[in-house]
């Protein structure tokens, strides 16, 4: 579909005399009319039905390029590769781009005309294809420009939306600049900002084409070539650093309302639970500063004039948990019937050729049992909202992915119009799938932001509630634990001819759990339903936990045949294929060699594609005292394009290192209904003593692009394991160090 | 009433000896750049200098600051006239979130001052914040970078 039909021009009076580039389409659900009011004046108000317009590009009389946001910050840096895309596409010059976050307006639960620009607009992306029927609201939402993760931002609204709308808004500045000169537009010149007609040196900057410009319709034209592209491709340092640096960047957690008061809470303890009882009631209230007790859903608030004695008296609250079924839940009790779940109801999700037969030719099996535990996410910034009531309104200042989500569930929880919630999104201390508004189950991600309205609305003042790291790290929506079993037939020649693999949890994309090899005949099963244990999104979602187990399984593989398992690998991959060129290439990054060196060290692999980019990781790891330790991580990536080459790379590298913590240390048990681990203590993070020095190589292709946020964290545990296997230790249950 | 140097400035407060600097200088003083993280001495989100030494002030009782000097984050540097390490921070593009930022920032700084010619060994070993982003390698390639420039 042509750029005009989603085009559309906003000028005049309501933008002081600029041009503004709106493109309509997937995701394209902001009333229009409603942010440019709440722009102007800070308040909101509801959206003329039908107005779904996504606002991009906004160039000003006075020579200012805007580029609208609509993705919240969690360290990405996508905010300037989306600026990078625009400034790129309009030829203007870096420093008259300014970077502005969109608000988080309405028309967000209008499925209706969100499912008709998703069916008619644009096909499915391949990531969402899996569970795109199951659930369409998710998918909206995932499609929904509001909505940082998923690796979206750049890939989609950046790629697809952005740089389409600056190509258009490029073209009605030259047009215009034609027109006052009088001359034919292909006698002129764009660059920098400027309109140049060479052949008699007139100039004309943006900010002075706007008005004229704004008076001509939008036409389809065409986006540049990738040759011709000057700040794509380029490392422009993030807009967001300086204010990184300088303690400037104002998260949730430092919201300052006059007069609030703190709360902490202490939760039931068992999934689903409430407290059904405080036995030291007049103890607690008598301390210093205490002001209430509030009972929240699945547990106890107390509020007080500080935060520390807030926490220190929800330490002290001597609760009971009403009787909830989940509190037999353990994880052997989980994980047998996970197992038990594998052997009576597995159901072929795919299959390709005909495994039985080619299990019963084969002259050689490989079996093998993995098992990827709970992870909770571990947000620098625990989980925290300040929540007050002004007037008819309601004012939630919090960190959230999905910022229109999370203000239609503050609606909901508080019995409001979706109008009278006030959203400040916050750039965030940390996202990794945590704060994301919806999971794939009936879990709640938000059910921090349901304390804090819970307590907030029982109380006269402004309240900020901050979880402890201890209520965080218990009342995440984990990543799931998933048991799987693999089995392979391997012919006289050591080739693998039969592949079969069973897994718990049908959540997953059917695409992250084959292998990418060439086995002939294959069978993907999938086992059981979601457990008692709320889960979600964690960085790379279903890609963490099958890219460790079919990764780790193909070298077992390898092994048994006894090859070398990189060039196993290679010799199962088309040689033109993403994970054959990144293999080769980490295998040059890395002077790839099989087997323990004299000083103790040995090298793994493991190739993984996912949203949308390929990804090889070799892992060179050693045993120091009997522990475990990883020294360097090569890494080669196909993401097709690269916006900003060296924010892409510190994507890489610092996946690698969240990885590797999950990989070293990271588990929650489940006991008696609820997770063991509580903070950093006993659920250990990497540190710099553990950090392994990590290298990135990032290659582009004609591939589609891929996104950065999640592709370092797939390889990682299967490259790590596999090295640790050559020194004898296969580990098939993570994490290393239990 | 616990009185304390901070950033250069005299302060008195009315709060219990035993409560953590870190929630004093945050909601009593209002200065939030220091950051909590874990409140148990886990991460160094906390950290501030306690006459010049990295402390964790989640874990320090607001009394051990009794006529001591504190400096926070607020005080390391400024846009104009930045903290080298703050100029390496800036040239390594070191934050991703930048939550652990500023407790890593003066973790490094009294490093940098102690040591000013570190290995990476001595980095791995003197600094033990957690950084959830990764940015491990690139803290390291600035402390690196602003040690020699003060050095
Ligand atoms: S908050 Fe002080 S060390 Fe973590
Ligand atoms: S930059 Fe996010 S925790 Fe360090």
């Amino acid at each position: 579909m042509g750029v005009t039909r989603r085009a559309f021009l906003i000028t005049g009076a309501t933008l002081g005399g600029g041009l503004a580039l709106a493109v309509g389409g997937v995701g394209a659900h902001i009333g229009l009319h409603n942010r440019l009011k709440h722009q102007r004046s800070g308040e909101s108000e509801s959206s003329a039905a039908g107005s779904l317009i996504n606002l991009w590009v906004r160039i000003a009389p006075d020579n200012t390029v805007t580029v609208l946001v609509p993705h919240s910050d969690m360290g990405q840096g996508s905010q300037t590769g989306l600026a990078q895309i625009v400034a790129d596409e309009l030829d203007a010059r870096w420093d008259q781009v300014r970077i502005a976050l969109a608000p988080p307006e309405t028309a967000f639960a209008n499925g209706k005309p969100m499912q008709g620009f998703v069916s008619d607009a644009v096909a499915i992306p391949d990531w969402a294809d899996g569970f795109a029927e199951k659930a369409f609201f998710r998918l909206a939402d995932l499609m929904n420009m509001q909505m940082t993760g998923g690796s979206t931002a750049v890939r989609f609204t950046g790629w697809d939306h952005m740089r389409q709308a600056a190509a258009v808004a490029r073209d009605m500045l030259l047009r215009a600049s034609a027109a006052e000169f009088n001359v034919s537009e292909s006698e002129l010149s764009v660059a920098d900002g400027v309109v140049s007609h060479a052949a008699s040196g007139r100039t004309l900057r943006f900010g002075e084409l706007v008005g004229a410009a704004s008076e001509l319709g939008p036409r389809d034209v065409a986006v540049k070539s990738p040759s011709e592209h000057r700040l794509i491709g380029s490392s422009l340092p993030r807009e967001d650093i300086p204010r990184k640096v300088f303690a400037e960047e104002h998260y949730a957690i430092d919201a300052d309302v006059p007069d609030m008061h703190y709360a902490a809470v202490r939760h039931a303890g068992v999934f689903g639970a409430t407290v059904s009882r405080i036995n030291n009631e007049n103890e607690i209230r008598a301390r210093r500063g205490v002001t209430d007790i509030v009972f929240v859903q699945n547990g106890v608030a107390v509020v007080a004039d500080n935060p520390w004695r807030a926490e220190q008296a929800a330490k002290a609250l001597d609760i009971s948990t009403a009787h909830h079924a989940n509190q037999a839940m353990s994880s052997a009790s989980l994980e047998q019937a996970q197992r038990d779940a594998l052997a009576d109801t597995a159901e072929e999700a795919s299959a390709t050729g005909d495994v039985v037969t080619a299990f019963a030719d084969a002259s050689h099996t490989v079996t093998a049992e993995y098992l990827a535990p709970y992870l909770a996410h571990a947000t620098m910034e625990p989980m925290n909202a300040t929540v007050w009531r002004d007037g008819g309104k309601l004012h939630v200042v919090c960190g959230v992915q999905n910022p229109l989500m999370a203000r239609a569930h503050v609606a909901n929880i508080a019995g409001l119009d979706f109008e009278d919630v006030v959203l400040d999104a916050r750039p965030m201390g940390g996202g990794f799938g945590r704060r994301v508004a919806f999971s794939m189950n009936d879990a709640v991600p938000l059910n921090w932001l349901t304390d804090a309205v819970q307590i907030a609305l029982t109380q006269d003042r402004p309240i900020k509630m901050v979880w402890s790291r201890e209520e965080d790290t218990r009342n995440s929506v984990y990543r799931p634990m998933v048991l799987a079993q693999f089995e392979a037939g391997l012919d006289n020649t050591g080739a693998p001819v039969a592949w079969r693999s069973t897994s718990f949890l049908a959540e997953a994309d059917v695409r992250a759990v084959q292998p990418a090899y060439r086995i002939a005949n294959q069978s993907i099963r999938f086992a059981g339903e979601h457990q008692g244990v709320p889960t979600g999104f964690w960085r790379s979602v279903e890609h963490s936990q099958h890219g460790f187990f079919k990764e780790s399984f193909i070298d077992e593989v390898a092994v048994a045949a006894g090859a070398d398992p990189l060039a196993y690998r290679l010799s199962l991959l088309d040689e033109h294929s993403s994970e054959a060129v990144v293999l080769r290439k980490a295998a040059d990054m890395a002077s790839w060699r099989y087997g323990a060196d004299s000083d103790g060290r040995a090298m793994g692999c493991a190739v993984v594609h996912s949203f949308g980019s390929t990804v090889a990781q070799i892992a060179e790891v050693s045993l120091q005292n009997g522990l475990p330790r990883v020294h360097r991580v090569w890494c080669a990536v196909d993401s097709g394009v690269v916006i900003n080459p060296q924010a892409a790379r510190a994507q890489v590298e610092g996946a690698v290192h969240y990885a590797l913590s999950a990989v070293l240390y990271g588990k929650c048990d489940i006991q008696d209904g609820g997770v063991v681990q509580s903070n950093f203590h006993d659920y250990r993070m990497i540190t710099l003593r553990d950090a392994p020095t990590v290298e990135v190589e990032l290659l582009t292709s004609d591939n589609s692009i891929g996104g950065f946020g999640e592709i370092g964290v797939p390889p990682l545990a299967p490259a790590v394991c596999n090295a640790f296997a050559v020194l004898g230790e296969r580990t098939r249950r993570l994490p290393l160090i239990a | 009433m616990v009185q304390f140097n901070l950033n250069g400035k005299a302060v008195t407060l009315d709060v219990e000896p035993e409560m953590p600097l870190l929630w004093a200088i945050r909601e009593e003083i209002g200065l939030r750049g220091t950051k909590f993280g874990c409140g148990i001495g886990m991460c160094g989100a906390c950290t501030v200098h306690l006459n010049g030494n990295p402390v964790r002030s989640c874990s320090l009782p607001v009394s051990a600051a009794e006529a001591q000097e504190i400096q926070t984050i607020e005080s390391l540097g400024t846009r104009e006239s930045p903290h080298p390490i703050q100029s390496a921070w800036i040239e390594q593009q070191v934050p991703q979130c930048g939550y652990c930022q500023s407790g890593m920032q003066m973790a490094a700084a009294a490093f940098i001052a102690a040591n000013p010619n570190p290995s990476d060994d001595d980095i791995d070993n003197a600094i033990s914040n957690i950084c959830r982003c990764g940015t491990y390698d690139r803290i390291r390639a600035a402390i690196r970078q602003a040690a020699q420039e003060i050095g």
